[in-house]
């Protein structure tokens, strides 16, 4: 999809620069900046599209602002793209998801510097104050309201596993806010293991749960891909009566189990891929209007049960 | 020649075992200043051993090593050079990838933090003119024929200014010309005090250069000469423990119908309009200086090279593209260089045997016993001497290799045989072994090409010679008409009109 | 030198200890796992760490060829993710034609196998005719194939449909004489495998034209065309692994089969294949992958070190596996 549209762009581009070359001269278009990672697993890959969708809405609605996105899958191919959306394209706002926190600090610190407008989404840069506007999902309510599912739906002894993510800060902070949201709720983790978000590793990671543990009453996913595993390696078992799961972020095929009262999945946490459309509306506010857009958006983790379910649903999305 | 001179590097009483077999029986050995001594024998006498123990390659099991008198003060290939013991050994050990300049300073880089090429270009080029060498110091060894490599080791060792040059059948890879070059060198360092050990399976060299003799057989010296007390049939009778009679077969190939006519046959770039014909029967040899297309030529007919031109198999056209297209038209290329291209080093017996065969031994599997049941009769005729059946070729020496190369070549039973040098680097024994088994070829109504850089090797097998010069034919001789001035004039191309003489059959 | 020596073997010879060396490690984490957790023998435990080896390891055989004649495929998990992802997409668009069924499931396999062979024949081609080094070519498909499922998947992941995937479970879940088919086909191709590299042509080719292609080609062998057929053999073999790999999760998505090139080709060097190539063994590559996936189940089954450590494990594990191989070799 963002290669189709990679190129459709590229070609409405020159189309544009051919007929409207003296609209354009006329008045300036602002032009925004997105760098994000590629779509590389579920969540990403719905952070893509959402991107790729809000883009276009705005275009249509707001003709005198243009995007330029670049994906990229490695640290140094971002720090790459952001160098020459400032030296090519002469942006005036970087919208950027961070590969990873520490390389990406100095390179946007230059952009700013430029007296650029800077927008960082979802991980923060290691220097406070960079940025004119953060937006980011809550990874300790994240970690916070799953736990909080568990204290309130186990009793006192009940054993669970974790699987968890690619070690990172991100996961260290979910799963610290989990361990602290069941505290003293007398309930036993059994074992806690990294499934790299990823639904290979989280289903052999299950099996082997399952081979050693005889019972287990739940199991915290923690990710959405890594749960459509974890179910699969425990219906191998035979034993889907035994133990419900919680995943997270929102992927659409669990929400719609969670609409559709699946006892497996009872429950959803969000931790949505549309904050990057949150991030380049507030964004494109600054250069269309005069509302004041500084600051910092941090989009709450809320448990999806079917009830809410509805509200957090997109069919067309990938994720 | 002062005999009494002090040796500088000396073996005394050594031995050396490699597991319970003792290959070396009590060796007293010596190199002097100013003195160049040759070492013979036929393969696996010991030669190698022993100059691998004065390279400090090898440890001797017992006896001593003594350089100035006291034992000598390394036990690896490197400190030795760095005593000023340096072995030019037959496979060069030079890096293909880098320049002449970068191997001869390679370890001893001038320069501090930074490389000072220029400084070691122009230290190259003065070495390379002192031997009187046109390569330039820029040039990558990997682009640089083998003669000029040997002319590199030898910078290389004068570079290290080396005292003691011990030298492993320099000149097996030499044109004559080239061999010149050599022995001027030779005796240029032999003039500047340098201890000069030289090896050589080429006798009439070694009456050349020698100031000592040593021949070695089994393991032992059988005779110590000086310079003018042993002629060649002395040293071969020596080398070989028995009289050497003659060791080419009596010629009596009586050719039959005609094999093979090749006509306008070119090989780019090279190889351009040769013509000739080969005969059942005969033998057919082909001379020339190395870089004049003989190999190219051999290629070329066997489709290893893209080849034009006309050729004909019992008068029926044949185009060939590969060497299995080739096999199936009955012919087999036996390659001049065995270790690169002839057989699989770090593979048995068994396996090199019978890769060129393979479908012959059983589809879709193979058959084991099949395949050690035509090694066992290969080992029996051909005489090939292994100390296990299932060893790596790699550890044959080169005569062995080189008669299961020919096993190897035979297997499919061609009616035409080409075969590329068939002795270099080899004793005098087993080269009178693979003459005969291109005599027997030859009776039994095969056609066989033999390709060599040695002349009489050509004269000795020959029934008809085709000279090669600058990629075209030179001339043919026959019979009567071949001698050894003869090729000569026809190979530098001095006797022009001898070159027209024969028209083509 | 003797007579003796110079006749031929008889009778059936031991490996040598240096051959044994993989398959000492193998015995050791089997009975390490046995010692740590008693689950570790059960049949369903093992049943599970063999099916997930099966993928990787059909892989793996096809992989040994590769590298026995000197090559290098380093396309092969992006491949499986893109043979996935065509099958599934193949599957969901001939669903409405042709119904949920089993004629549906041989397309969707057929299809699978065809785009295995295709992409063995890509790459086989550009290594033999374009003469690039099999390392840019297969480095190159790599980035095409992994990017190729991210496009079709639209970033996202690619389903099966729901009917279809029921059907097609069985595939991975059940089995024949309580032995799951993933299981079965391995076995079959590692044999398959064992016996063509030994007793046929094409493995001795292989071998020979790893050891020196000069040589190979001067001995009749037709180098290209046994090079070409490595990559088709790999590439079929992917495309096999696939079949068994969609029923699993019924989804292909582009972080499917991430590494598993690096996974596969270490399994051979463990196994005993020279890296250079001139030397294929492909029942040690079958030990070698057996190795790999021991390692990760005795891991999360006996909790001896912290999680982060586990890759240090597999690490020293794999250097020590080849350490005690190469060090028998060299005396």
């Amino acid at each position: 999809m963002e290669r189709r549209t990679f190129l459709a762009g590229t070609a409405t581009a020159a189309l544009a620069a051919g007929f409207a070359a003296p609209a354009a001269a006329q008045a300036k278009k602002a032009v925004i900046g997105v760098s994000i990672p590629s779509a590389t697993h579920g969540f990403m890959g719905g952070l893509n599209w959402h991107a790729q969708e809000t883009i276009k809405r705005l275009k249509a609605t707001y003709p005198n602002l243009d995007f330029v996105l670049a994906t990229a899958g490695a640290v140094g191919k971002q720090v790459n793209d952001i160098e020459d959306m400032v030296a090519t394209r002469n942006i005036d706002a970087l919208v950027v998801l961070p590969f990873e926190s520490e390389p990406l600090t100095s390179p946007v610190k230059a952009v700013k510097e430029a007296g650029k407008w800077v927008t960082v989404v979802d991980r923060g840069l290691a220097q406070p104050g960079i940025e004119d506007l953060y937006v980011a999902g809550d990874n300790t309510a994240f970690g916070r309201v799953s736990g909080e599912y568990f204290k309130a739906n186990l009793k006192p002894g009940a054993k669970i596993v974790v699987l968890r993510g690619i070690p990172t800060t991100l996961d260290n902070e979910r799963v610290d806010a989990f361990q602290k949201a069941i505290e003293g709720s007398g309930i036993e983790i059994l074992d806690m293991q990294h499934g790299n978000w990823n639904r290979d590793k989280a289903f052999a990671v299950m099996q082997d749960y399952l081979s050693k543990h005889k019972k287990i009453d739940a199991v915290w996913a923690a990710d959405d891909d890594m749960a459509i595993g974890v179910m699969e390696a425990i219906s191998q078992a035979g034993r889907q009566k035994e133990m419900w799961i919680v995943g997270g972020a929102g992927m659409k095929e669990i929400i719609k189990r969670v609409m559709d009262k699946d006892p497996q999945v009872p429950v959803d946490v969000s931790y949505t891929p549309a904050q990057i459309s949150t991030a380049l509306e507030v964004t494109a506010l600054r250069f269309v209007s005069d509302t004041p857009v500084y600051g910092r958006f941090i989009i709450g983790s809320t448990l999806i049960t079917p009830e809410n379910a509805a509200q957090f649903y997109f069919p067309n999305s990938p994720f | 020649m002062n005999t009494e001179a002090a040796p500088v590097l000396e073996l005394r009483d050594v031995r050396k075992s490699f597991g319970p077999i003792e290959i070396l029986h009590g060796i007293d050995f010596a190199l002097r200043a100013g003195e160049v001594h040759a070492l013979i024998g036929e393969n696996g006498a010991g030669k190698s051993t022993i100059m691998k123990i004065l390279g400090g390659f090898i440890e001797p099991t017992s006896g001593e090593v003594l350089l100035d008198g006291r034992p000598a003060p390394y036990d690896s290939g490197a400190e030795a050079e760095a005593a000023g013991v340096v072995v030019i050994h037959q496979e060069f050990n030079l890096a293909p990838d880098l320049t002449v300049s970068e191997n001869i300073w390679l370890g001893r880089e001038l320069g501090r933090v930074f490389l000072d090429h220029r400084a070691m270009r122009a230290g190259t080029q003065a070495l390379l003119d002192q031997l009187d060498s046109h390569v330039r110091p820029d040039a990558r060894i990997r682009d640089l024929p083998v003669s000029d490599r040997q002319m590199v080791e030898i910078a290389k060792a004068l570079a290290r200014k080396a005292r003691v040059l011990i030298m492993d059948e320099p000149s097996a890879v030499l044109t004559n010309r080239e061999v010149e070059v050599l022995f001027r060198q030779i005796d240029r360092l032999r003039a500047q005090g340098v201890a000069l050990l030289y090896t050589s399976h080429r006798l009439e060299e070694v009456t050349r250069l020698a100031d000592r003799i040593t021949v070695l057989r089994d393991g032992a010296v059988v005779r110590r000469a000086m310079r003018g007390e042993l002629t060649e049939d002395g040293m071969a009778t020596a080398m070989v423990g028995r009289d050497l009679q003659d060791i080419y077969p009596a010629k009596r190939h009586h050719a039959g119908e005609l094999a093979l006519e090749v006509r306008g046959f070119s090989v780019p770039p090279l190889v351009e309009d040769v013509s000739f014909t080969l005969k059942r029967g005969e033998v057919l040899g082909i001379s020339g200086l190395v870089g004049s297309g003989r190999t190219e030529l051999a290629e070329g007919l066997v489709g290893l090279r893209p080849a034009s031109g006309d050729m004909r198999r019992g008068g029926v056209r044949v185009r060939i593209h590969s060497v299995r297209e080739a096999a199936a038209h009955g012919m087999a290329y036996l390659t001049e260089d065995r270790k690169e291209r002839g057989l699989l080093l770090d593979k048995t017996l068994r396996e090199n045997l019978t890769l060129s065969t393979l479908p012959r031994f059983g589809a879709p599997f193979l058959s084991t016993e099949r395949e050690e049941a035509a090694l066992t009769r290969a080992i029996a005729d051909f005489d090939i001497r292994a100390p296990r059946r299932d060893m790596r070729v790699g550890n044959l020496s080169g005569g062995n290799q080189q008669k299961l190369l020919l096993a190897k070549t035979l297997l499919s039973d061609p009616e035409i045989v080409i075969i590329d040098e068939p002795t270099r680097g080899i004793d005098v024994g087993t080269k009178s072994q693979i003459y005969a088994f291109i005599d027997a070829l030859a009776a039994k109504g095969k056609s066989v090409i033999v390709i060599s850089s040695d002349m009489p090797e050509i004269l000795g097998l020959s029934d008809r010679v085709l000279v090669m010069r600058h990629g075209r034919l030179a001339g043919e001789l026959a019979g009567e008409r071949i001698s050894e001035t003869a090729v000569v004039r026809l190979v530098m191309g001095t006797a022009e009109e001898a070159a027209r003489e024969p028209t083509h059959v | 030198m003797s007579d003796a020596a110079l006749r031929p073997a008889t009778g059936f010879r031991l490996p040598g200890l240096s051959a044994l060396g993989p398959l000492l490690a193998l015995i050791l984490l089997v009975v390490l796992g046995a010692f740590l957790n008693d689950n570790f023998l059960s049949q369903g435990n093992v049943t599970n760490v063999l099916a997930r080896s099966a993928f990787i390891g059909m892989i793996a055989v096809g992989m040994t060829f590769v590298i026995t004649s000197g090559g290098l495929d380093l396309s092969v998990g992006s491949m499986a993710a893109f043979i996935a992802g065509v099958m599934i997409l193949a599957m969901n668009a001939l669903l409405p034609a042709m119904g949920v069924g089993v004629p549906l499931i041989l397309v969707g396999m057929a299809i699978a196998l065809g785009a295995g062979l295709l992409a063995g024949l890509g790459n086989g081609l550009l290594v033999t005719k374009a003469h690039i080094e099999p390392f840019i070519v297969t480095l190159g498909t790599m980035g095409i194939f992994r990017s190729l499922v991210t496009w079709l998947a639209d970033g996202g992941t690619i389903s099966l449909d729901f009917a279809v995937r029921q059907l097609y479970r069985p595939v991975y879940y059940s089995g024949l004489f309580g032995i799951a088919w993933p299981i079965l086909v391995f076995a079959l191709v590692a044999i398959a495998g064992q016996v063509a590299m030994r007793h046929t042509r094409f493995g001795r080719y292989c071998e020979a034209i790893g050891s020196n292609d000069k040589v190979a080609l001067y001995s009749a062998v037709n180098v290209d065309r046994i090079r070409l057929l490595t990559y088709v053999l790999l590439g079929l073999l992917v495309g096999l692994a696939t079949i068994m790999y969609v029923p699993r999760l019924g989804s292909a998505s582009g972080s499917t089969g991430m590494l598993w090139e690096l996974e596969a080709i270490a399994a051979v060097i463990i196994g005993g294949t020279a890296l250079k190539g001139g030397y294929g063994r492909v029942w040690g590559t079958v030990v070698g992958v057996l190795i790999l996936s021991l390692i990760d189940n005795i891991l999360i089954l006996a909790d001896l070190v912290s999680p982060y450590l586990n890759g240090t494990i597999q690490g020293v594990i794999i250097v020590l596996a080849v350490v005690l191989q190469r060090r028998k070799t060299a005396a």
